[in-house]
């Protein structure tokens, strides 16, 4: 090549190294302005798309009751799920599912076939189908675990506790009310992702490892006599064909509930193809005429104003009086001559009661309805409370102001009737009811403690004593209407009523559906337990004595018997005389409660017993009672001491005792 | 039977520089390339073990090219085109497709690409030609025609494959060569005129994906999760890399796959991403010193037939460097071509490597040929 080619080509060579020193410079001008230019805003943006936060929800909250048994808690429960994109023959997939789970063919076909990559087959179902269905290994057919909310004693308290729904979302009761302290707060957690939106195991920087520890609530109730209630009201209910009954423990001095219950019961752990008429917790959100229930709250306010004193004698009218255009009778046409305050309430004497009323006047009477608390909400911690009805007092008529003194025309509700009563047990002063005790954190310590709280005193102590003391007598006395609500050796004050239902149909009041109840507490003078029992529309047994006592004295004296067993004057059982509340679960309790320690081999001592109390008793050695009359034992054969043989028979003889 | 006499003196004058150069670069690649394919957990074989193996394999080439001197393999550049042709005409019927176009040949376990092959083969038949058509003065359009029809026949045969960027760099491999070697400026007048009426036509030949990635060029945001996600999910790797970049395996865009091709055509982000401007400006250097060099042999070769050549391989290099790394950074249309030596891909890197043993076998040569 010539010298001038060669220049050329070096020319030419130059050229096109410069032409490309040119284009690496912009590509190095451009990857400065990226990388170090605008580093940060795209390194912002780039750890936005890494990262995608994400939702933990905390295991729903335990709901314990007051000695730490558990009412309801979480568990993990199998659901079906699928990925419609994998499923290769979504016909013989359907069949073979809908067959395992016994759904619609039809259903979960369409489920399957829509273009979409997840969908719920079934929800929380039996560990045997999800068995099954991990058997069967269909491709995109998944069983995965869900916690499940789960009640360990099923229907116990079941009114009160609610139920939750799918969505881990409380639906009634407690857990409706409580829901935001049950759920928790969701934990944010930052997660990096990929480009598929797959959440990667890897935490992303900069994250918050705090974790919302769940609540767990503690109840007030105590589900030993929880269950007590709920068995001794079913068997009433039974008993005396109710078509319903409520009843309500409380610790009138602290407003705390012990034990509510409904008979209508369910199980909250099967709520499928329920209606609100099973769950609703009629406690609180049934209104009824309370009757003669209602005759110690104008009795307290009538002594509250001086009006009456309790010898003051009241002229009954021989079982007729007419206020307007209405003829007043004593209940079940008695006929009372002269009757002082106390016996007013003794006999429940309608006449007396409309008399006092007459004495105190309307508007003084509706004061003190107004401050026992009708007419309002009592506050409590559940859903769904009704504040009940009591007309406003200008609008009474003469008729009207009669019959409200003896519960008739107003409209209240069972827990609203209790907190009055337990108002009168506390010195006048009512205490808020509640049932919710405080929250609990992960390690069961009260990170939170809800104290008895006042709502207003209604009358002086001198008068809730005086009162008291004449509701000692409506029980006391031979002749008290509630003297089937007697217990051995606790003073009992209490009130029976039987409200006639209301005959929307008729347009006046029926005297064959009635609303018998007893309300009441003990012991006397220093109350610790008040309870109150309705039956709703009981076919034997209509008057409130005899349907409804019997059932709080059950109540009452199990209560003495198992749990307050410190309360009783004299123990009925040398072997309980213990100050300790033993802690153990309620069918034990009952159960030790009759079994003697004595020698196994030997005939028991029923002395003294009840007839429940001895057939228990009985029960633990196989020993066959044969029982006359009613009460308590009196006398038994063999005696007891005697050796037990072959035979293992005793004859018992009750007696009510007076 | 010079092309097999040993000579002693081809050790001697080894251009070591630009096997340095060369491993270097390719030592970078599989690096990287095992982290891109990091979080990739599937594959049987991990892909960097696979491309250490085609370095390997390239290498062998590499030297069994650079043994054989260069005018004795001009001896048989036509022939060479006639077989690549030939291969890709095979594609077209027989080869197997991914990705949407036909490309791939099997070759027993193996698939071979022959476009990447066609690259080097045009080189060297251009090469040949113009060596065999030496003109004192500038060529004309007619002494062209020639030239233009070796590339036009691969470059019909690859477009229907279809595959763009590859057919696209044989043009601009042809287009470099004629400037390179000289164009009177009236046949280059009426070229542009003509290619540039061309353009709209040529517009409709072109696939819809292929326009896409055309419009989306001009506007990525338009269309942010398909056409355009790819260079934006590049471009937000790139920046997000910063000065001094996430370190490595530490770059997120790439293990969490934001990344789309992330072996292969867009590896450069994952580089600038876990290496910052840093690497990067260490990157480009040392392509700017391997253009450097092939430009320097090209210039010290002994005839014009090395110039070519070694000008050729030159410029593919440079073109293919340019196109793919402007293309990650989101200045260049998105066009499917890998990044020499740091691409996965067996095919682009035997021949790259291949070429490079000519580079080799142009440099060593003017130290033994006599004028």
């Amino acid at each position: 090549m010539a010298v001038e080619t060669k220049k050329w080509l070096k020319f030419r060579i130059v050229s096109v190294l410069l032409i490309f020193l040119v284009l690496f410079i912009a590509l190095l001008s451009r990857a400065f302005q990226l990388q170090v230019l605008s580093g940060q805003k795209l390194k912002t943006l780039a750890q936005k798309q890494h990262t995608t936060t994400l939702q933990l929800q905390p295991e729903r909250g335990v709901i314990y009751d007051r000695n730490g048994e558990k009412l309801a808690a979480s568990i993990l429960a199998d659901s079906v799920c699928a990925d419609p994109s994998k499923i290769a023959d979504p016909v013989r997939t359907s069949r073979q599912i809908s067959e395992i789970l016994h759904l619609d063919n039809a259903a979960v076909f369409k489920k399957i076939s829509e273009p979409k990559s997840f969908c719920w087959l079934a929800r929380r179902i039996s560990p045997e189908q999800a068995a099954h269905v991990e058997a069967a290994n269909i491709e995109g057919i998944a069983v995965v675990k869900e916690p499940k909310r789960f009640y360990p004693n099923g229907e116990l308290a079941a009114h009160m506790l609610g139920f939750v729904g799918y969505d881990a979302t409380g639906l009634e009761g407690l857990e409706k009310k409580y829901n935001e302290v049950l759920k928790g707060k969701p934990e944010k957690v930052a997660w990096s992702r990929d480009a598929k939106g797959k959440k990667l195991f890897l935490r992303a920087e900069n994250n918050e490892t705090r974790k919302d520890e769940n609540i767990n609530l503690v109840l007030t109730i105590d589900s030993r006599i929880q269950y007590l209630v709920e068995t001794h009201l079913q068997d009433a209910v039974l008993t005396k064909g109710a078509k319903g009954g409520t009843a309500i423990v409380m610790d009138p001095k602290t407003g705390e509930i012990l034990a509510l219950a409904n008979e209508g019961r369910f199980n909250p752990n099967n709520i499928h193809g329920l209606t609100p008429e099973k769950w609703r917790n009629r406690a609180i959100t049934d209104c009824f005429d309370p009757g003669s229930t209602f005759k110690p709250f104008l009795v307290a306010a009538a002594l509250e104003e001086k009006v009456v004193k309790e010898s003051e004698k009241f002229y009954c009218e021989n079982g007729t009086f007419i206020v307007a255009d209405r003829t007043i009778h004593e209940a079940n046409r008695q006929r009372h001559g002269v009757l002082t305050v106390a016996d007013i309430l003794k006999y429940s004497s309608n006449i007396g009661s409309v008399k006092i009323a007459q004495k105190l006047g309307k508007e003084k009477f509706a004061k003190y309805i107004e401050n026992f608390g009708f007419g309002m909400k009592t506050g409590i911690d559940l859903p769904g409370e009704s504040a009940g009805l009591v007309r406003p007092v200008h609008k009474w008529t003469k008729v009207d102001a009669a019959t409200v003194a003896f519960g008739q025309g107003v409209s209240v509700t069972a827990i609203q009737l209790i907190t009055a009563m337990s108002a009168i047990a506390n010195n006048g002063v009512m205490m808020k009811p509640y049932i919710v005790r405080g929250f609990a954190d992960k390690n069961d310590r009260l990170i939170k403690v809800y104290t008895p709280t006042v709502v207003r005193t209604v009358v002086s102590p001198g008068v809730a004593k005086r009162l008291t003391g004449m509701l000692t007598e409506v029980v006391g006395a031979v002749d008290g209407t509630g003297k089937n609500a007697r217990i051995v050796n606790v003073a009992v004050a209490g009130k029976t009523g039987t409200s006639q239902k209301f005959d929307f149909a008729r347009g006046v009041y029926s005297s064959e559906k009635v609303r018998t109840s007893f309300m009441g507490f003990f012991p006397a003078d220093n109350p610790q337990i008040a309870i109150l029992v309705i039956l709703d529309e009981p076919q034997r047994d209509k008057w409130g004595g005899v349907a409804a006592a019997p059932v709080f004295r059950n109540i009452g004296d199990q209560i003495l018997n198992c749990f307050k067993t410190n309360i009783r004057e004299t123990p009925v059982f040398e072997q309980e005389k213990t100050n300790k509340v033993e802690l153990v679960s309620a069918r034990e309790t009952l159960i030790s409660a009759g079994a003697a320690a004595d020698d196994e081999s030997v005939m028991p001592d029923f002395f003294n017993l009840t007839i429940r109390e001895a057939m228990k008793k009985a029960k633990t050695r196989s020993i066959e009672l044969r029982i006359s009359g009613n009460g308590w034992a009196v006398h038994q054969y063999p005696q007891a001491g005697t050796p037990l043989g072959e035979e293992r028979v005793c004859s018992v003889t009750f007696e009510v005792e007076n | 039977m010079i092309f097999l006499k040993f000579d002693r003196r081809i050790f001697q004058y080894f251009d070591w520089t630009l096997l340095a150069l060369v491993l270097g670069i390719c030592t970078i690649g599989i690096i990287n390339i095992y982290s891109a394919g990091f979080s990739i957990g599937e594959r049987q074989i991990p892909l960097y073990l696979k491309q250490i193996q085609w370095v390997l394999l390239g290498s062998f080439f590499m030297m069994l090219i650079f043994l054989v001197d260069y005018r004795v393999i001009s001896e048989g550049a036509y022939v060479i085109y006639g077989i690549s042709v030939a291969l890709l005409v095979v594609v077209l019927f027989y080869g197997y497709t991914t990705h949407g176009s036909q490309r791939w040949i099997s070759l027993g376990g193996f698939s071979f690409q022959p476009s990447e092959l066609m690259k080097l083969t045009v080189i060297l038949a251009l090469s040949r030609y113009f060596d065999d058509h030496k003109s004192n003065e500038s060529y004309t359009l007619k002494e062209l025609f020639i030239p233009f029809l070796i590339v036009l026949v691969p470059f019909v045969l690859i477009l229907r494959q279809p595959d763009l960027g590859t057919a696209l760099i044989l043009m601009i491999i042809f287009a470099s060569m004629v400037f390179f070697i000289g164009m009177n400026w009236k046949s280059f007048a009426v070229v542009l005129t003509g290619s540039l009426m061309l353009m709209p036509i040529g517009w409709h030949f072109l696939k819809d994906y292929q326009k896409d990635r055309l419009i989306t060029f001009l506007n990525p945001e338009n269309d942010p999760l398909g056409t355009g996600y790819h260079i934006i999910q590049s471009m937000i790797a790139v920046g997000s890399g910063g000065i001094f970049g996430k370190g490595f395996l530490k770059g997120s865009q790439t293990q969490l796959k934001f990344l789309p091709e992330q072996q292969t055509d867009f590896v450069f982000s994952v580089f600038a991403e876990e290496w910052g401007f840093a690497g990067a400006l260490v990157l480009i250097i040392l392509f700017m010193s391997l253009i450097l060099w092939g430009m320097k042999i090209a210039l010290h070769s002994r005839d014009l037939l090395g110039t070519l050549i070694a000008f050729g391989i030159t410029a593919l290099i440079s073109w293919e460097v340019f196109i793919n790394i402007g293309m990650v950074l989101g200045i260049l249309p998105v066009v499917g071509i890998p990044l020499p030596f740091l691409s996965y891909g067996g095919s682009a890197m035997i021949v790259l490597l291949t070429a490079i043993g000519l580079l080799m076998n142009v440099s060593v040569r003017r130290f033994i040929l006599q004028r």
